[in-house]
């Protein structure tokens, strides 16, 4: 079973993408911010990191930053961002294989993402480089 | 639409809420359980889950009682009702509730062996109170799962929207626009076909999944409503729902725009009337629009043509010349990578390019044999009177560029201005290239036509001198595809060329 980690400051929009995601099959750890996210992923590797650009005390970006080149997140992450500020970042964010969606999100493209990420290359366990498949 | 969520994972919300109605005060032996289909993860009583199911809930259907697998399952043994005991001996009383639109069973267990066969009268109060609580709670959790199923399709629509709005901007075809919308709407409201019924009664399908195959005749009606009333209508087609709205025409008229969903699936709503409305609406306008953008250009075109009609008509002996310009430029401009827009503009450009020529007098433009210098001064002038023609006329820069600096050369050596390099506009360097390819291929009062290769060679001879390199290896490229994909077309053109239909004359 998959275990996502979803990371959002906004409690409304957590909810849903949490009761999204579980519908779909999948295992979600809710956090509502980063540091909180840093914690629980450091506690119990997930599959699939969601996450929020800005939130408070730790954004999207330093969380991904904190989580990167660690086994916590093993398969990817999703980033969620605003519509205006979605071509640069979604440029930015590409450019390290990191998946963009804008907000509010459509719920088809997020659980084909995120289903995509779980499917495409596997990690092996202790974080090691994704084979070439 | 896809995006819909049921109540889920409510398993520990109910776990939480017996435990808590459990409490530390009563029993320590006695528990509150909720088990049954709709249950996710199933909470059987703590005693059952400690005493016989070995601490695992997933141990429900191997080594659970019949009473516990049957509850499962949302069966309740009629005894249980009241009170009796349970295979392990343990006194049980037991309520039907209902979870998750599914039947479930609330059960409370009294361990204290060998203890009263009846379960006392407050433990039966307290499942009835938790009966209670347990249906409350699920009302509200299928009450959030409905409120979140509404965000989420609205979400899903506003992506839907957003998309759409965007990819139709990139559309100049009427015809795409139409069923790139009808295509959107049927995502957007969930059909399984889609089309327009035009003002005029054709049926021009956009989606058509078999399961809505649906015969043009059988929306007959709810069209003539649609065209009677001008506004949306719901009905039925056959045994499908239908949805139809009016696309206003430019000319007043209406189409009338259709999505249908399957057999059996549910009736359009509301909610989706609205959608449809303010989608077609907004269709509508940028149809429209056009629509007139496209008569606009066809205008445009026509004076393009009375044009170059005036310029052959002037320099009968190089007829079809500027039509073959204005062909040549196009497939040179595509072959650059240019926009359709870019490449209708360069075409003009090249059927133009020598309209200047009509301020020219007829005596020196037909002049057969060699022109004196002050005869050859006054043909150079044509770039600037060409201009000077499509100044007032001439909306795009595109257009003058390439009239104007036509005969501008690399060197520097060119006329009017003498510009060098990449000072001249790339639309000029290749109506350059363009202009003297068909001029070489062209038998002159003075000189047979060249064949197309040697022409070819004078062309690449000429590179870098009098002809821009990059606009002639485009040229070339373009010129050998051509050949090469369509040889037919490429015969009719320029078969009567020497060279035409052979591969590499030497
Ligand atoms: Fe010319």
């Amino acid at each position: 079973m998959s275990r996502i980690l979803v990371a959002e400051d906004d409690p409304h929009i957590l909810r849903l993408i949490s009761l999204w995601l579980t519908r779909q099959g999948h295992t979600v750890v809710e956090a509502r911010n980063g540091i909180a996210a840093r914690e629980l992923a450091q506690a119990e590797p997930v599959d699939v990191l969601v996450c929020d650009v800005n939130m408070p005390g730790l954004d999207g970006l330093s969380l991904i930053e904190a989580l990167r080149s660690t086994a916590h997140v093993r398969r990817g992450v999703v980033v969620l961002t605003n519509r205006w500020d979605h071509g640069d970042l979604r440029d930015r964010l590409a450019a390290e294989g990191i998946q963009v969606l804008p907000k509010p999100f459509s719920p088809t493209r997020l659980s084909e993402v995120v289903a995509a990420l779980l499917a495409a290359v596997s990690v092996e366990p202790g974080g090691r480089e994704p084979g070439a498949t | 639409m896809s995006s819909s969520i049921a109540p889920t994972n409510g398993g520990r919300l109910f776990g939480d809420l017996l435990r808590g109605l459990s409490g530390p005060s009563g029993p320590e032996s006695r528990s509150l359980g909720l088990v049954g289909p709709g249950v996710h993860p199933p909470q059987p009583p703590e005693h059952c889950l400690r005493l016989c199911l070995g601490g695992s809930v997933d141990a429900i259907p191997r080594r659970g009682c019949a009473l516990l697998a049957g509850a499962a399952r949302g069966e309740i043994p009629a005894d249980a009702l009241r009170n009796g005991r349970c295979p392990a001996g343990c006194a049980v009383a037991a309520r039907s509730v209902r979870v998750n639109g599914e039947p479930a069973v609330l059960l409370t267990v009294n361990g204290e062996l060998p203890g009263p066969a009846v379960a006392g009268a407050d433990l039966l109060g307290q499942l009835d109170r938790a009966q209670e609580l347990v249906q409350r709670v699920d009302e509200l959790l299928a009450e959030n799962a409905g409120f979140a199923n509404e965000v989420l399709q609205n979400y899903e629509q506003l992506n839907l929207i957003f998309d759409l709005t965007r990819e139709i901007a990139q559309i100049t075809e009427s015809r795409a626009i139409e069923r790139l919308l009808m295509q959107r709407l049927a995502r957007l409201l969930v059909g399984h076909g889609a089309g327009v019924c035009s003002a005029e009664g054709e049926w021009r399908a956009a989606v058509a999944d078999e399961s809505a195959a649906v015969a043009p005749a059988a929306l007959e009606a709810i069209v003539a409503q649609v065209k009677a009333q001008r506004q949306v209508q719901v009905g039925t087609a056959g045994n499908a729902a239908v949805i139809a709205g009016p696309l206003a025409r430019l000319d007043g008229r209406v189409d009338v725009a259709c999505v249908l969903r399957a057999p059996g699936a549910a009736p359009f709503g509301a909610g989706d009337m609205l959608l449809l409305e303010s989608l077609l609406t907004f269709g509508g306008q940028i149809l429209s629009n056009n629509t007139l953008h496209e008569r606009l250009r066809q205008m445009s075109l026509e004076v393009v043509r009375a044009l170059v009609a005036a310029i052959d008509k002037k320099d009968h002996y190089t007829s079809g010349h500027s039509e073959r310009g204005g062909f040549l430029t196009r497939l040179t401009a595509q072959e650059l990578g240019c926009s359709p827009a870019e490449q209708q503009t360069m075409e003009w450009a090249g059927l133009l390019h020598d309209v200047g020529k009509i301020g020219v007098p007829e005596e020196i433009l037909c002049k057969p044999g060699k022109l004196t210098p002050e005869e050859f001064e006054v043909i150079k002038q044509h770039p600037r009177m060409g201009y000077e023609i499509l100044r007032p006329i001439a909306s795009f820069e595109l257009v003058l560029d390439g009239v104007l600096y036509h005969h501008e050369y690399p060197d520097g050596t060119g006329y009017p201005a003498g510009l060098r390099g990449d000072a001249i506009p790339l639309v000029a360097r290749i109506i350059h290239v363009v202009d003297t390819f068909d001029a070489l291929t062209s038998t002159r009062s003075y000189r047979q036509a060249y064949p197309i290769e040697r022409a070819l060679e004078v062309i690449r001879a000429e590179m870098g001198t009098r002809i821009d390199p990059e606009a002639a290896e485009a040229f070339f490229r373009a010129f050998e595809r051509y050949r090469r994909e369509q040889p037919e077309d490429f015969h009719v053109r320029f078969g009567a060329l020497r060279g035409g239909t052979v591969e590499a004359s030497p």
